[in-house]
């Protein structure tokens, strides 16, 4: 216990004594990891992060570890404002992406401007800065959700005015001018180039954007240990309690929503330089809940929860992409989470087995009864996932009966859950599991793109449900 | 001036039917946030899959393009089978996905939330695909159907939804006035753990606010379609962003007050669309919301509670 405890009371701090005291490998885990210097965190960071494109020359896999580190980046500016000072700032990609139009307005013939990265940044920086300062200032008057939904109606305006001002009225020009670029956005953006480097490849914006996410990681951290740092949290636990203590919360708030706000800019600068491009649609709400989720996943106001955060949030879905081992990895998280989560262990094992004997008797059933809506048996199969359709009563109407299985398999699960009948529910789980298997095959497989937001639905909700407070976020009472 | 003049009881109408279903959303919003203090940002799905129920009612009675029962009872079904089948769902998603989470840090069921939602629409999504559904309105009431005071006309259609809505919020007025259950809501909202001690089955009250509020949305969901007509899976998340809103002019955890911010909100949409420009619509929208936040920073009608400490 070598962190500080400024603002947790002696109840969290023996909770966490108690939750400290975790034996076996969990525990190990846990003693090696409070040992270890925070630089070496850094360090270890740092080192897998160079080594990715020295391991792999795919650009496929450099492409997202690029996407993880950006989002890494972003995330640790909401967690300024969200996670250190508790503002709820649900605008915050507007400042991402008033950063992305600044860099795109600066570097680009659609102005004519071609200033010099480095000069640009500066400049992204200083507006991000003015802008959250700007934002800031309802958040004085504002608390809670008041200000959730003031600064989500800025995120919302500023996405309507990039798609909507193509034909503005200006004076001193006799035309409607064209400020945004609309819908089609602002394209050929210069390439990122600082101190004589240029960024051309993907591994060259890989490292760039590996830098700023490790400077702003580092800023990050320095922040959190700081005065400012302490008095954040202190405004985020009681804001009256702060304020009496002397704490100049008008200038704390600000300062939150201005330092977010830079970080912000800064990252949507470089989403623009390596995208080459910015559309209005770059920086929707979907953005926003991507970043909340990445910051909740990994514990609001925590550092390295911040980049576990991005890690799950960009990578799983990628990971998804890939039918085939989607599927492995499916059926592998079934049998892992039913290991886990059935006692005594023998039962899961049981389970398997009843499962695919119900399968095996089921299907000749199912055919013996309406042979017309089954398709002729496939003699021969290879492969995991091929040997599991043969197993499946899988009708000719597949999509159709996968529709109402998939509904059918919602209501299953919801009622298992609600079980407390151990018995009851082991045999509950025998055609749920079935269902889910043919589910998967039918429908979920075959739509990979809405399948894994269905996932990241679920595991937001099973996640909160298990883990409030994040992976990583410290546990801690809310005031009541 | 004179062409304003002209255009302002049109306006003033179609401000009150987009107004009604804001103001029915905003309802569900605020009676959660009433009794919880939580954003239910879910709801706003729960509003598509009402429209969705409703749409599933309607191709199952009108087969052929010829409707099996007197088209009236085709409409009074549509919303009854949505409000209930929503209600239900409502009362599910508080089940599984909030209730765990009630003695959690704030964001929590905000997130939580946020699955639910994603969950709705990509389920949606998977079973009836990303199509645009039609309400086949024309076959419930004749399109020619209306009021006509002089050069305004008063569609059928949006008569028909702004009557429904005033006769739920009367209902549900009702409901939190003068029955038990509106009075054990109520003294939820002022303080839970008190109203507990006083013997009020808070879980009781908190699953009947869900179901009230999302069958209120599912009704939002099946007016919607019945006088814009096409529905999607996507619907959900501008028409709960505008509740929402709606709800917080007004002063969340305010009925009166989400009412009045759905209305609100309605003419201001309407108003921006008809005299300045439809691209600015939202725009204008949340420009007018933002000011009047800044001018009543807890909403119009919302009370200003001293904080507690």
């Amino acid at each position: 216990m070598s962190k500080d405890k400024i603002g947790k009371d002696e109840w969290v701090a023996s909770y966490q004594q108690r939750s400290a005291g975790i034996v076996g490998w969990r525990g190990a885990l846990a003693g090696i990891s409070e040992r270890l210097p925070t630089w070496a965190w850094f360090a270890l960071v740092i080192a897998i992060g160079v080594a990715i494109p020295m391991l792999t020359s795919n650009t496929y896999i450099i492409r997202v570890a690029g996407n993880i580190a950006l989002m890494a980046t972003l995330a640790m500016g909401l967690n300024l404002v969200v996670g250190y000072a508790g503002l709820l700032d649900l605008g915050f990609v507007a400042f991402y992406g008033v950063g992305g139009y600044v860099y795109a307005y600066l570097s680009s013939d659609f102005s004519g401007v071609h200033l010099p990265t480095g000069l640009t940044l500066i400049i992204v920086i200083g507006i991000g800065l003015l802008f959250g300062l700007l934002l800031g200032l309802p958040s004085l008057r504002l608390v809670g959700d008041y200000l959730a939904i003031v600064t989500l109606g800025f995120g919302q305006i500023f996405v309507q005015l990039m798609t909507s001002m193509t034909r503005v009225n200006l004076p001193g020009h006799e035309r409607p001018v064209n400020l945004t670029g609309g819908p089609n956005g602002i394209v050929n953006l210069d390439p990122f180039s600082i101190l004589g480097f240029t960024a051309n490849t993907v591994t060259d914006y890989y490292y760039v954007l590996l830098a700023v996410m490790v400077i702003i990681l580092i800023v990050g951290f320095h922040l959190n240990n700081s005065r400012i740092g302490r008095a954040w949290r202190s405004l985020r636990e009681d804001e009256l309690a702060a304020d009496a203590m002397g704490m100049p919360t008008r200038q704390l708030k600000l300062l939150a929503f201005a330092l977010g706000a830079a970080i912000a800019g800064l990252s949507g600068a470089l989403f623009a330089a390596w995208q080459g491009s910015v559309f209005p649609g770059n920086f929707d709400i979907a953005l926003l809940i991507n970043v909340y989720a990445i910051i909740v996943l990994g514990g609001l106001g925590s550092l390295p929860g911040v980049i576990v955060g991005s890690v799950l949030m960009i990578a799983i879905p990628e990971i998804l992409r890939n039918v085939e081992l989607a599927g492995q990895l499916f059926y592998l998280l079934i049998i892992v989470t039913l290991i886990a989560t059935l006692r005594p262990r023998w039962q899961s094992v049981a389970l398997l087995v009843s499962v695919i004997v119900f399968g095996l008797i089921l299907k000749p059933i199912l055919v013996a009864l309406s042979p017309a809506s089954f398709a002729a048996l496939e003699a021969t199969s290879s492969g995991f996932v091929d040997t599991i359709r043969n197993w499946l009563a899988i009708p000719i109407e597949a999509k159709a009966v996968g529709n109402l299985a998939f509904g059918a398999l919602i209501l299953m699960i919801l009622l298992v859950t609600r079980i407390k009948d151990m018995r009851v529910r082991f045999i509950a789980l025998i055609p749920t599991l079935y269902l889910l298997s043919f589910v998967w095959e039918t429908r979920l497989s075959q739509e990979p793109s809405i399948t894994r937001l269905l996932f990241v639905g679920v595991l937001l909700i099973v996640l909160m449900i298990y883990r409030p407070n994040g992976l990583l976020g410290e546990r801690r009472v809310e005031v009541v | 001036m004179d062409a304003f003049l002209a255009q302002l009881p049109q306006q003033i109408i179609n401000g009150l039917t987009l107004g009604a279903v804001y103001a029915l959303i905003a309802l569900g919003y605020s009676m959660v946030y009433g009794v919880l203090q939580m954003l239910n940002f879910a709801h706003g799905d729960v509003y598509m899959i009402g429209a969705f129920i409703g749409y599933g009612v309607m191709v199952a009675l009108i087969p052929e393009g010829a409707p099996l029962i007197t088209p009236v009872f085709i409409i009074i079904l549509m919303l009854l089978v949505a409000m209930l089948g929503c209600g239900l769902l409502g009362v599910a998603i508080e089940q599984f996905a909030y209730r765990p989470l009630r003695n959690s840090p704030r964001l929590a069921p905000l997130i939580s939330a946020l699955g639910v939602s994603f969950f709705l629409q990509n389920a949606v999504q998977l079973t009836l695909t990303a199509e645009f559904r039609n309400y086949q309105t024309e076959l419930l009431i004749p399109p020619g159907a209306g009021f006509d005071f002089g050069d305004t006309r008063l569609p059928m259609t949006r008569a028909l939804v702004i009557v429904i809505t005033i006769i739920l919020m009367i209902v549900l007025q009702y409901l939190v006035r003068r029955t038990k259950l509106g009075k054990a809501m109520r003294a939820v909202a002022i303080d839970r753990e008190a109203a507990a001690m006083m013997g009020v089955d808070v879980d009781r009250v908190i699953i009947a606010t869900f179901f009230i509020g999302s069958a209120l949305a599912g009704a939002a969901g099946v007016l919607t379609g019945i006088v814009f007509t096409r529905v999607w899976h996507f619907m959900g998340f501008t028409a709960g962003l505008k509740g929402f809103t709606a709800a917080v002019v007004g002063g969340i955890g305010n009925i009166p007050g989400a009412m009045l911010g759905g209305f609100l909100l309605g003419m201001t949409e309407s108003f921006a669309v008809g005299f300045i420009s439809p691209t600015y619509r939202d725009v204008i929208a949340f420009v007018v919301l933002v000011i009047v936040l800044l001018v009543r920073p807890r909403g119009l009608l919302g009370a200003r509670i001293p904080q507690k400490v």
